[in-house]
């Protein structure tokens, strides 16, 4: 198993010199789990989005493996998944052309049998019937489930999902739970963001409020 | 990898026939307007015809680069793209030449047409043809620019033009003079290597420019 | 005194004060000083008469409006590379001046073509590349204003403004060459005589005058930047109530 490690100090952030977050720190390692919570508009979605490099803090460090993720020799892409609130996938294309599209973007999924793991995939979250639809015409929910789904496939190791259970029915939410649990039994971090809902299953995961 | 960025684009184009489409229309429909406008007149036409041709295309370009990364932008793949651990640069430059082959490529086809429209010799419609298939990427890739520079603007109908119409100008200059030196017999190699170069200058840095531009534009 | 406190807002707010005063009350004397060397006392010209005495006004307007894109073009590399603050607001704050420039060197430009070219407009080599320049300075311009959040304005602006300086050599000799091709009868052409040392020294002289007036200008403007900027910050407020 490799050691991962992420590590934020004093990270701090602000948009019109009004804080987003400040000094924020945090230590992450191998098997945990870590739920970012807190208001509407308390910088949630900000501070996973600082995690994957898509927004600049403005002091402070964000650490992968003792290497600042801004610098050049940072393997930080090598061993993330982001999944934002918006589903990335194409309106136009089928619900399998887009799980084939975004498998193109995660260099560690294996793609001489791709078909048959989307396949597995599609029947893990009973999308099987979705499969040739286009993704213009599933319900939201079903998008969300697609988008979320990329973590079946990859063999990435830091999890970063902002609101990753909005839309989503009670089955779904337990689909989810277990594959964060795989992650972690695979060694992985997991990142994700709630307002209310808590997942129940897992135990000793690590609360961030970002309220305060 | 390659093969499957190429067949999404494609798919997507020949779902959305209107993208292929729409400009091809307008841009038959605003080069009809001009002799109604100018009168019928066929000297002044066949002098002036580069010009026409040349601003058509330019409206037509602008039409179809001017919000090309905003649906991205708003389902969120900009962000995957920029958290993958892939090239990015060769996705974004096999996205320039699908746009560039979907809504430009169509207009240059049907050059013949407006050859016969506007009655202009064979050598004159050789060096329009030559002149769009050089000079319609660097348009396109411009375009593109514009448009990744506006993303995070929410209104910007009119914003990327204003941008980028400045920067158009040397490729509407050489183009322009070389149609005009082929129509009055005279040597038109030189602006078309010229044309060229420009091509060769920026296609090249157009991929890494769109990335940082990208990523610029998404941090906020 | 190290290069990160003279980048620190806060720091030149506070010092910058007095400078942009005295700067001003001694760009204004040498300006009225270099207008009356140029309109009174520098020598008539052989060949235009008065009129050529806008050139003290039109020459270094026109050199500034390059120099402005420059210095621009630096502070937005500075800014971009080393996320130097004060460097965004530097840049930024740079384009109203430079199209500022722009503008009086095209309209002094018109005035003294009226009398020489017999029309205010001719379709010149500088001329036009001049006007595109304007437009340039005006889509980054419009560009920054269009973004709420004006940090992420101004870095989108200064990549335009990178961008630009590359391509403002390309439309300055294509625009040119264009010019050589389609040089009509009535545009006269004259030759350069070397300029007598009476009229090169006051020019220079404006010259060195317009450049004060930029710098004037300029940390006026980024103290007003950073009060947009900063009214939210502790130090501002801080400040502000001393």
């Amino acid at each position: 198993m490799d050691n991962i490690e992420v590590k934020v100090v004093l990270a701090s952030s602000f948009i019109d010199s009004q804080f987003i977050f400040k000094d924020l720190s945090m230590h992450l390692k191998n098997r945990d789990i870590l739920f970012v919570t807190g208001k509407n508009g308390c910088g949630k979605t900000t501070f996973i989005k600082s995690l994957c490099g898509i927004h600049r803090i403005e002091s402070g460090s964000i650490l992968f493996n003792k290497i600042s993720i801004y610098k050049q020799n940072c393997d930080l892409k090598n061993n993330i998944v982001y999944i934002g609130h918006k589903n990335s996938l194409h309106n136009d294309l089928t619900v399998s052309e887009n799980l084939k599209y975004l498998s193109e973007f995660d260099s560690s999924i294996y793609k001489k049998n791709l078909s048959q793991e989307i396949c597995k995939l599609l029947d893990f979250f009973n999308l099987q019937k979705y499969k040739n639809y286009m993704v213009s015409k599933i319900s939201e929910g079903n998008k969300k489930k697609v988008s979320l789904s990329r973590l079946f496939l990859t063999k990435k190791k830091i999890w970063l999902l902002d609101e990753p259970l909005s839309f989503l029915d009670d089955d779904t939410k337990n689909l989810l739970e277990e594959l964060i649990l795989r992650n972690r039994d695979f060694g992985g971090i997991t990142i994700a963001s709630t307002h209310t809902n808590f997942l129940h299953k897992i135990k000793d995961a690590i609360f961030l409020d970002m309220n305060t | 990898m390659i093969k499957i960025f190429i067949k999404k684009e494609v798919n997507i184009y020949f779902r959305n026939l209107n993208y292929i489409f729409l400009p091809m229309i307008f841009f038959f429909l605003i080069i009809s307007v001009f002799p109604l406008v100018l009168g019928p007149d066929k000297a002044l036409l066949s002098k002036i015809i580069p010009g026409i041709i040349w601003i058509t295309v330019i409206l037509t370009t602008l039409l179809s680069s001017n919000n090309f990364f905003k649906d991205d932008y708003d389902n969120g793949i900009i962000e995957t793209y920029l958290t993958c651990d892939i090239s990015i640069e060769l996705l974004l430059f096999i996205r320039i030449l699908m746009c560039w082959l979907f809504t430009c490529f169509p207009i240059i086809f049907f050059i013949p047409l407006v050859s016969i429209l506007f009655s202009m010799s064979f050598e004159s419609t050789l060096t329009v043809f030559l002149t769009l298939i050089i000079g319609t990427p660097i348009l396109i890739s411009l375009g593109l620019f514009g448009s990744a520079l506006t993303l995070g603007v929410a209104k910007n109908n009119i914003l990327t033009p204003i941008i980028i119409v400045p920067f158009y100008i040397p490729v509407l200059i050489f183009s322009a003079s070389a149609i005009e030196s082929a129509n009055s017999g005279l040597p038109y190699e030189m602006q078309i290597y010229i044309l060229a170069a420009l091509l060769a200058l920026i296609l090249p840095i157009m991929p890494y420019l769109l990335k940082y531009t990208l990523h610029i534009s998404i941090n906020s | 005194m190290n290069i990160s406190k003279i980048a620190n807002l806060r720091f030149f707010f506070i010092n910058s004060r007095l400078l942009g005063f005295y700067l001003s009350f001694i760009t204004l004397i040498l300006f009225l000083f270099g207008i009356a060397w140029g309109l009174f006392i520098a020598p008539k010209d052989y060949l235009q008469g008065e009129s050529y005495r806008i050139m003290y006004v039109h020459v270094p307007a026109a050199w500034l409006s390059l120099q402005v894109y420059i210095f621009m073009t630096i502070a937005a590399i500075i800014s971009l590379i080393w996320k130097v603050k004060i460097m965004e607001i530097a840049s930024i704050e740079c384009a109203p001046i430079g199209a500022f420039f722009t503008l009086i060197a095209l309209i002094t430009g018109m005035i003294w073509g009226k009398p020489t070219w017999g029309t205010y407009w001719v379709w010149d080599a500088r001329l036009t590349s001049e006007l595109i320049l304007l437009f340039i300075y005006i889509g980054i311009l419009i560009l920054y204003s269009s973004f709420e959040d004006k940090r992420q304005g101004s870095k989108v602006a200064s990549i335009l403004a990178i961008v630009g300086l590359i391509n403002i050599p390309i439309i300055h000799y294509s625009v040119e060459w264009w010019n050589t091709l389609h040089q009509g009868p009535t545009v006269m052409k004259f030759d350069r005589p070397s300029v007598h040392s009476s009229m090169l020294i006051p020019l220079i002289y404006m010259f060195f005058v317009f450049n004060l007036y930029f710098i004037t200008v300029l940390i006026k403007r980024i103290r007003l930047g950073i009060c947009h900027r900063e009214k939210n910050s502790k130090w501002f407020e801080d400040y502000i109530n001393d």
